[in-house]
C-alpha cells in the first residue's frame, strides 16, 4: 500500500530538496527537527511514513522516535532512519528504538525507493 | 444315396468346393492385403511418431534457445536499468546540489549548503573550506581564511587550526596555486581531495576533504562529478552572496543617510 503522506525530518535544506525530487510521487511534509516533526504529525494525521535523520538540533532523531513510540496512536507508523551515523551499534540502536529500517548517508536513491517499496508490499500483504 | 444324387451330391460338393477355394484364396489374399495395409499403417504411424518426436525435440531446442536469448536480454536490460538508475541518482545529486547552492543570497546559507553537500552527498567527516581574504590595500597576499571547518574539534595542531590557512599542506598549496583538482592522500599530504574554487577562472579558495565517514571507504567515480560541480559553482554562489550582502549593506547605509539628510 502506497504511503498516503511522508514526513521528512532533516535539518538540511539540501536533503529536503533531495527528497522532493526523489519522492515526487508521494505527498511530502517537512520538519527540521524532532519537535517540529511531532507538530507535523498532529497537523497531518494521514502521515504513515517518516524519513528520519538522527543529528538534528532541539530534538534529535532518537529522542523523537522515543516520543513517537510512547504514543499508542503512532504505534504502527513506519520510520526509516537515514543518517550519517553508520556504525553497527548506531543501526542497532535505531532499530531497537523502533525504526523499521536504517539507511546510511550518503545513499543511492534506489536504496530508499526499495525500502519504501518493500514496506508497501508488506502493508498490502 | 443314389449315383445321381451321389453325383449330384458329389457334383454339388465339387461345385461348392471350387468357389470355397476361391473364397479362401480371396480371403487369404484379402488377409495378406490387410496385413500389408496394417504394416503400412504401422510403419506410417511409427514414421509419424518419429517425425513428431523429432519436431518436438526441435521445438524444445528452439524454445530453449529463445529462452536463453530472453534471459540474456533480461540480464542486459537489468544491468542497463541499474546503470540508468545510478546515472539518474548522480544527475539528481548534481541537480539538487546546484539548485541549493544558488537558491540563496545569504553567504551563511551558501556555506551551510557546501557543508551539507560534503557531508550528505560526499560522505565527508572532516573537511575545511578555505576562502581568499578580501584584498587589503598595501598587503600583497591577503591569504586564506578557514571559512568552515568540520569534524576536527579535537585535532592537534595542523594547517587547518585557527582562523587562517597559511599553507602547510603541499597538495592544497599546489591546488591553490594552479587551480587543479587533486585527489589524495599522497606521500606529502593526508588530504583526500583538494577542490579548487573558481570564479571566472580565478582561484578564490579550496574545499579540502580530509576524512570520509567510516562506512564510506573511498571517493567513488560519481563523487568526481560532485567535486567538479563544487569547483565550478560553490565559489560563484559564495561570491554572489557576499557581493549581494555587501551591496545590500551599502544600500541600507545610503538609505539611512538619505533619510537623515531629509530629516525623516
Amino acid at each position: 500500500m502506497q504511503p498516503r503522506k511522508v514526513l521528512v525530518v532533516d535539518d538540511s535544506k539540501l536533503m529536503h530538496k533531495m527528497y522532493e525530487v526523489m519522492l515526487r510521487q508521494y505527498p511530502l511534509v517537512y520538519a527540521s527537527d524532532g519537535r517540529q516533526a511531532l507538530d507535523r504529525l498532529q497537523e497531518h494525521p494521514d502521515i504513515d511514513l517518516v524519513l528520519l535523520d538522527i543529528n538534528m538540533p532541539n530534538m534529535n532523531g532518537l529522542e523523537f522516535l522515543a516520543e513517537l513510540r510512547s504514543d499508542a496512536a503512532h504505534a504502527n507508523l513506519q520510520v526509516i532512519i537515514i543518517s550519517t551515523e553508520g556504525r553497527e551499534e548506531d543501526t542497532a540502536r535505531g532499530i531497537e528504538a523502533g525504526a523499521t529500517a536504517y539507511i546510511k548517508k550518503p545513499f543511492h536513491s534506489e536504496e530508499i525507493l526499495e525500502v519504501i517499496s518493500r514496506l508497501e508490499k508488506k502493508g498490502a500483504a | 444315396m443314389n449315383e445321381r444324387s451321389g453325383m449330384t451330391e458329389s457334383g454339388r460338393l465339387s461345385s461348392t468346393a471350387v468357389p470355397g477355394r476361391d473364397l479362401l484364396g480371396e480371403l487369404r489374399s484379402t488377409l495378406e492385403k490387410a496385413n500389408e495395409l496394417l504394416r503400412v499403417v504401422e510403419a506410417s504411424q511409427q514414421g509419424a511418431a518419429v517425425r513428431e518426436a523429432g519436431t518436438a525435440e526441435e521445438r524444445i531446442a528452439e524454445l530453449e534457445r529463445r529462452l536463453s536469448t530472453a534471459e540474456s536480454d533480461v540480464k542486459e536490460l537489468a544491468s542497463r536499468l541499474v546503470d540508468s538508475e545510478h546515472q539518474g541518482g548522480r544527475l539528481m545529486n548534481l541537480y539538487v546540489a546546484t539548485y541549493q547552492l544558488h537558491a540563496t543570497l545569504d553567504p551563511a546559507e551558501v556555506q551551510a549548503t557546501i557543508a551539507e553537500i560534503a557531508i550528505n552527498l560526499l560522505g565527508a567527516e572532516q573537511f575545511a573550506l578555505l576562502l581568499r581574504r578580501d584584498d587589503v590595500p598595501g598587503e600583497e597576499d591577503p591569504g586564506y581564511e578557514i571559512a568552515l571547518i568540520e569534524g576536527m574539534y579535537d585535532e592537534v595542531e595542523n594547517p587547518y587550526s585557527g582562523d587562517s590557512y597559511a599553507g602547510g599542506d603541499p597538495m592544497v598549496d599546489q591546488t591553490l596555486r594552479d587551480g587543479v583538482l587533486r585527489l589524495g592522500p599522497t606521500s606529502e599530504s593526508q588530504a583526500l581531495a583538494a577542490v579548487p574554487l573558481r570564479v571566472q577562472n580565478e582561484i578564490v579558495g579550496a574545499l579540502v576533504l580530509l576524512k570520509l565517514l567510516d562506512h564510506k571507504p573511498i571517493l567513488r567515480a560519481e563523487d568526481r562529478d560532485l567535486l567538479d560541480l563544487l569547483s565550478a559553482h560553490a565559489a560563484s554562489a559564495m561570491f554572489a552572496a557576499r557581493l549581494f550582502a555587501t551591496k545590500d549593506r551599502k544600500l541600507r547605509t545610503l538609505e539611512s543617510l538619505v533619510k537623515l539628510a531629509r530629516g525623516e
